[in-house]
């Protein structure tokens, strides 16, 4: 089956899907390939964009006529350790492109983050095969404008709603825990494959190695100079979610090891004094690069991502266990590890945010927020007030995923370097 | 030696050119959508007395990256070196430009320590006025009796909504010079709170074209309880601070 048989095959509007792919290879080509110095190993990521509809969405069509499920998420939160152990496959979904959002726009209010707009899009206009291939969203209540999206989605694909509660209290952590207990049960039922100590344990261990590869390429952009480009790496993390995990893995710890030598040789991407910075809020998701294609146009690099398409998905492992019950004991624990601005308080992000910008010799922060994320959007001010605290230059953007403002956001980027360098 | 700073607006281009640190020309002209073309006559024209390009440019505003020649530097970083010239004192400024607002907020030496601008929309920046009060068709004199009429209230700040709620207000017989104070009454109410959520100055700085709606000016000391104060030409202050940074 050649990919379009398989997109006919997945009842995509061929139509419309290429003209949503058509600008994507110039994009990528000026953005990516293009740029002098990328370290060989992002071969391997160059690859899977260049198919980004084709390969993997084979190999999820392969899996499902064999039987298994794909389950697709948009939050850190869900416990994709549960879906690995039975063989089923979850994965990311696309969430970041403007051309979705008018579409999702004729069943939300215009007003509402982009995020929700871009994924409602994708569905309706029906050019993701990801989403076509999904059985199953596993959904979350992070914001009301998701927690009240679900139920239209729900229309269109079956949508399951795991509540996350919106403290750190006990109690909350035991309904987390129920809930994280219940979704296994819903997962064992669909793919009709039953947990066991050994299979949950390799779904632990898969997801682990994949957010510790992570962790590995995370903690070498320390160095100075920086060895790769932000850019790149937020393309790994937006990667992560839709690749097979151990592959995945393995080609991210390739990629540091060639990270290593280039550390060891005192090779980088940019100069030594280039202003290094840590971004911060809201993800990005595939395909909105324009926050750091533009960040580093300026001459900056960005070092680091405290948001959902980096830190706060790899920042915690779960901790192995001896039977099922006990592993998803410690399923449930990891997620509670990680500062989303959906909980109330949240001073542990503040604390995470000052370690990653001394880690990683920050020069500024850059908090960005999605237009309408209320929880960022509002926490932004305690984001604010910490950098002043600790002196660290600080610049809050808001923005979508259209390109119509980056004249805009590029001043007030390259007004941030100045003030750096002066 | 001579320096020039060259400020390309998204409504006008401004000129300044420095000989030894004093200001020895200074030139405005409207950006009419090619701010680059409206940079390169003023250059041009001042070659034509002077006879000679001054030996360092900075380029600055919203069309600066496009312009062939100079240091870039950004509006924020100008404007900041600018007022810095007039009011060494004071840390907190206002620029109301035409496209957008900014707060900067410096340091005793003249650095930019911190800034914001609004985001993505019209409302509370000079386009925003002007689009109004194009619509109101005004007369000296009427702008005149605004200054002593009481401001009616407008709720809506954005440029689309707060046209139609004054033609609407029009249509009910409100008086011309209570629109017209009611709209700067709310723009220096918006403008306050953009400026509070940076600091409270003890004085604030405020540049830029709508510097000089001298209503504006009134309500904003109001609200900000504050004393505002407005460096000569305030339009002119992000080129000069370009020249001086050339």
């Amino acid at each position: 089956m050649d990919n379009r048989e398989l997109w006919t095959a997945l009842g995509m509007d061929l139509e419309k899907h290429d003209d949503f792919l058509a600008p994507v290879p110039a994009i990528f080509t000026s953005l990516f390939l293009d740029r002098p110095n990328r370290p060989n190993a992002m071969g391997y990521f160059d690859a899977v964009v260049g198919d980004v509809h084709g390969i993997r969405v084979h190999e999820l069509y392969a899996q499902k006529e064999a039987g298994a499920k794909v389950f697709s998420t948009f939050c850190v939160y869900v416990p994709e350790e549960i879906v690995v152990a039975t063989g089923s496959a979850s994965i990311g979904l696309c969430a970041g492109a403007q051309y979705t959002v008018s579409s999702g726009e004729k069943v939300l209010p215009r007003n509402l983050c982009p995020l929700i707009k871009s994924t409602m899009g994708f569905k309706l206009d029906r050019i993701c095969p990801y989403f076509q291939v999904s059985d199953w969203v596993i959904g979350e209540t992070t914001c009301d404008g998701k927690k009240k999206a679900w139920e239209i989605l729900n229309e269109h694909i079956p949508t399951y709603v795991m509540e996350l509660p919106q403290k750190k209290d006990a109690k909350d952590a035991r309904l987390w825990e129920e809930e994280v207990r219940e979704f296994a049960s819903f997962i064992e039922r669909e793919t009709k494959v039953n947990l066991t100590a050994e299979n949950l344990a390799q779904g632990i261990q898969t997801i682990n190695n994949k957010r510790q590869a992570l962790q590995r390429l995370a903690n070498l952009r320390k160095h100075k100079p920086a060895p790769i480009h932000g850019l790149d790496v937020l393309l790994i993390n937006q990667l992560s979610f839709f690749d097979d995990p151990v592959r995945f893995a393995a080609q991210v710890n390739a990629l540091c090891d060639e990270l290593d030598l280039r550390v060891k040789e005192g090779i980088g991407v940019a100069p030594v004094d280039a202003p290094r910075i840590l971004v911060t809020g809201t993800p990005q998701p595939l395909p909105a690069w324009k926050l750091h294609a533009l960040i580093e146009q300026a001459g900056a690099v960005v070092v680091g991502e405290e948001t959902c398409t980096g830190e706060r998905y790899y920042k915690d492992v779960t901790e192995p266990a001896d039977n099922v019950s006990d592993m998803l004991t410690n399923i449930a624990k990891r997620p509670l590890k990680v500062n989303c601005a959906c909980f109330t308080p949240n001073q542990g992000r503040m604390e995470d945010i000052t370690f990653m910008a001394e880690n990683l010799k920050a020069d500024a922060v850059i908090d960005f927020s999605l237009q309408f994320c209320q929880p960022y959007g509002v926490e932004s001010y305690f984001v604010g007030n910490e950098m002043e605290k600790k002196s660290i230059p600080f610049l809050r953007l808001e923005s979508d995923f259209s390109a119509e403002d980056q004249g805009q956001l590029l001043t007030r980027i390259e007004a941030l370097l100045e003030m750096i360098r002066a | 030696m001579k320096q020039a700073g060259l400020d390309l607006g998204s409504v006008n281009t401004k000129l300044v050119v420095l000989e030894n640190g004093e200001r020895v020309y200074s030139q405005v002209i409207p950006s009419r959508f090619d701010s680059v073309q409206a940079g390169i006559t003023l250059i041009n024209s001042y070659v034509e007395k002077h006879g000679e390009k001054p030996e360092k440019l900075v380029v600055t505003g919203y069309g600066r990256v496009n312009f062939p020649e100079g240091r870039v530097i950004t509006e924020i970083s100008c404007q900041g070196r600018g007022c810095h010239a007039y009011f060494p004192e004071q840390m907190y400024i206002l620029d109301l430009g035409g496209q957008d607002a900014k707060v900067i907020k410096k340091n005793p030496a003249g650095k930019v320590v911190q800034f914001i601008m609004n985001d993505k929309c019209a409302a509370g920046t000079g386009r925003f006025l002007d689009v109004i009060l194009k619509g109101l068709d005004l007369t000296a004199d009427e702008l005149d009796s605004a200054a002593a009429a009481k401001p009616i209230p407008i709720n809506s700040m954005c440029t689309v909504f707060a046209e139609s709620e004054v033609i609407t207000m029009l249509a009910k017989g409100t008086p011309k010079p209570e629109v017209i104070a009611g709209l700067f009454k709310s723009t220096a109410k918006r403008l306050a709170n953009f400026v509070e959520s940076v600091g409270h100055p003890e004085c604030l700085i405020f540049t830029g074209g709508g510097a000089h709606y001298s209503l504006l000016v009134r309500f904003l000391e109001q609200e900000l309880k504050e004393k505002v104060v407005i460096p000569p030409e305030p339009e002119m202050t992000a080129a000069l601070g370009a020249a001086l940074l050339a």
